[in-house]
């Protein structure tokens, strides 16, 4: 004791251990930072009066926003939601036999890989390039705006399908081997019923995102909300835009609330829908 | 649902199984309503397979053309390239710095009164439901088209997505040292700082790193309304229809997505 408080009177704190990984890379992120705020092509003056022109524009948006195109905008919206659903029930139907193709044990390894890097792949490329690839090759209609969601799709589902497969109790599975299942019976009985609830949630989560998707799908052109945003976005007829904003969200709001009651009613058995200021 | 009998107990005379729970008529009603919304849907947007069909032979020229990427063309790409990559390194930071103190707005843990706490909680909720594209669209008719309005969209969409995050991770958080904070006669804030952001410091930098790879995947894209970055090319040489052009850009995200987002999940591993 005598020897440690002669060598160090003055601090009587423990000094705090340093990492030399953790100071690099705290370096190197804030030299990253810098750079980029440095070699960026942006008119920083712009800056200053932007919140004065935020004001003008929210203003000329939402004081008063203009409801005589409602009608027209509440189609618009409903057509959106209608390429969300068939994109997502497409997505469905294609990934959820190759989920179980995915899952390891399920089916063979030859077929696993393959199938899991299609999925990487998918999941990296945004879902508005997705629809921009399909787009190109087939036209543009709802439809096809449905197609290219439910491509996006297979990418989500299908990774979330094999962990939710890979992930359920091991017994019911040996149960059913023990008893000389084959591997359908395998799946049925011993593997969907216990994922089937993850499984269901899924499914409309990933609706949830393609509703959000659809809309974008419209600012390029494949019809619906969005399409009309970018018109009147476009013809700087701002308090439509500001209506239509209004309605984006609304919806939004209104699908994220009643899925989250459907998908508390699947995982913990209650209805709930989840509550705006929580 | 229906209350046939505690499961497993009751048994149906002269047979030892136990009855199933009937929910026939629940799975059925769904089974239908779906049936139907998924009909109705169909209508709305006109499911046409044989005009797809029908479209085949003309589209697969245009395959042929995406899957022969242009390389010649690299060299035009990458200045939209830099540029998207300074939009999210910008907008990440920037949105991490607004986020943290409205995390610690939004979270029951650490914002004592309702409602203020209510108040951001739903003006967060808004924020979240509107798409970054869209944010993206509105901004460049307000700012003017390039990446100042890019990174703006894109720091409206990383707050939506932080202070999500990070109040919910401060709910879980251990309240002990605040309640010790607060017992000695500290403020809030000062509580807050002193017990609470050491604790969420850690998962507050992997979420950040996390909204940074969900930014390169969309500045790449948010270009498409004009706001900068590799999705201006996009527009341009869709616009154009040279699909070598535009599969090799497509190309560059695939690569540049995976190659950052495997650093970005590396860093966060070692992080928490």
């Amino acid at each position: 004791m005598a020897t440690s408080t002669t060598e160090q009177p003055r601090t009587s704190r423990p000094v705090k251990p340093t990492s030399r990984l953790r100071t690099t890379l705290w370096l190197l992120v804030s030299l990253i930072i810098v750079a980029a705020f440095w070699s960026v092509k942006i008119k920083w003056s712009s800056l200053a009066d932007f919140p004065a022109q935020l004001v003008k524009y929210v203003s000329l948006m939402l004081l008063p926003p203009d409801w005589s195109q409602f009608g027209e905008a509440f189609n618009a919206t409903i057509l959106s939601v209608q390429m969300a659903w068939i994109g997502t029930v497409l997505g469905i139907i294609i990934s959820f036999p190759l989920s179980f193709l995915a899952s390891k044990g399920l089916a063979p390894r030859a077929v696993n890989a393959p199938l899991r890097f299609i999925f990487a792949v998918i999941r990296a490329v945004p879902e508005v390039v997705i629809a921009i690839l399909i787009l190109s090759v087939t036209g543009l209609t709802p439809f096809t705006g449905a197609l290219a969601l439910a491509v996006g799709s297979i990418g989500t589902l299908g990774k979330w399908g094999y962990e939710a497969f890979e992930g359920v109790d091991p017994g019911p599975k040996e149960a059913v081997r023990s008893t000389g299942g084959g591997t359908l019976a395998l799946i049925r009985w011993g593997v969907w019923p216990s994922a089937a609830p993850d499984v269901f949630s899924f499914w409309l989560y990933r609706f949830e995102i393609n509703v959000r998707a659809s809309a974008i799908l419209g600012l390029i052109g494949a019809g619906g909300i969005g399409k009309m945003l970018q018109d009147n976005v476009q013809f700087r007829n701002w308090d439509a835009v500001g209506m239509l904003l209004i309605v984006v969200i609304a919806v939004t709001m209104g699908i994220d609330q009643i899925s989250g009651a459907v998908r508390n009613k699947l995982i913990h058995g209650r209805w709930r829908a989840p509550r705006l200021a929580s | 649902m229906s209350g046939a009998g505690a499961p497993g107990f009751m048994l149906a005379p002269g047979t030892a199984r136990p009855i199933k729970p009937r929910r026939g008529t629940m799975t059925g009603a769904a089974v239908v309503l779906l049936a139907a919304i998924t009909v109705w849907a169909g209508i709305g947007v006109q499911v046409d397979l044989p005009a797809i069909a029908a479209n085949w032979r003309n589209a697969t020229s245009n395959i042929v053309q995406l899957l022969q990427p242009d390389y010649g063309f690299f060299p035009k790409t990458v200045p939209a390239l830099l540029e998207t990559l300074q939009m999210a390194v910008i907008a990440t930071a920037v949105g991490a710095a607004i986020s943290l103190p409205l995390a610690f707005l939004a979270s029951r843990a650490t914002n004592p009164k309702p409602k203020l706490l209510a108040g951001v909680r739903f003006v967060m909720n808004m924020v979240r439901s509107v798409p970054d594209i869209l944010y993206a669209a509105i901004l460049v008719a307000v700012v003017g088209v390039g990446a100042l309005s890019g990174i703006m969209a894109l720091v409206l969409f990383n707050i939506g997505i932080i202070v999500k995050l990070v109040s919910e991770s401060l709910d879980g958080e251990d309240l002990g040292a605040q309640e010790a904070a607060l017992a000695t006669g500290g403020s809030w804030p000062k509580a807050n700082r002193v017990a609470m952001l050491p604790q969420i410091l850690p998962s507050f930098a992997s979420q950040v790193l996390y909204t940074f790879e969900l930014n390169i995947r969309a500045s790449t894209v948010i270009g498409l309304v004009g706001a900068g970055g590799l999705g201006i090319l996009i527009d341009n040489v869709r616009s154009f229809f040279r699909y070598h052009e535009l599969s090799l850009i497509i190309l560059e995200i695939l690569v540049l997505v995976l190659v950052l987002e495997s650093a970005s999940s590396w860093l966060r591993k070692k992080l928490v």
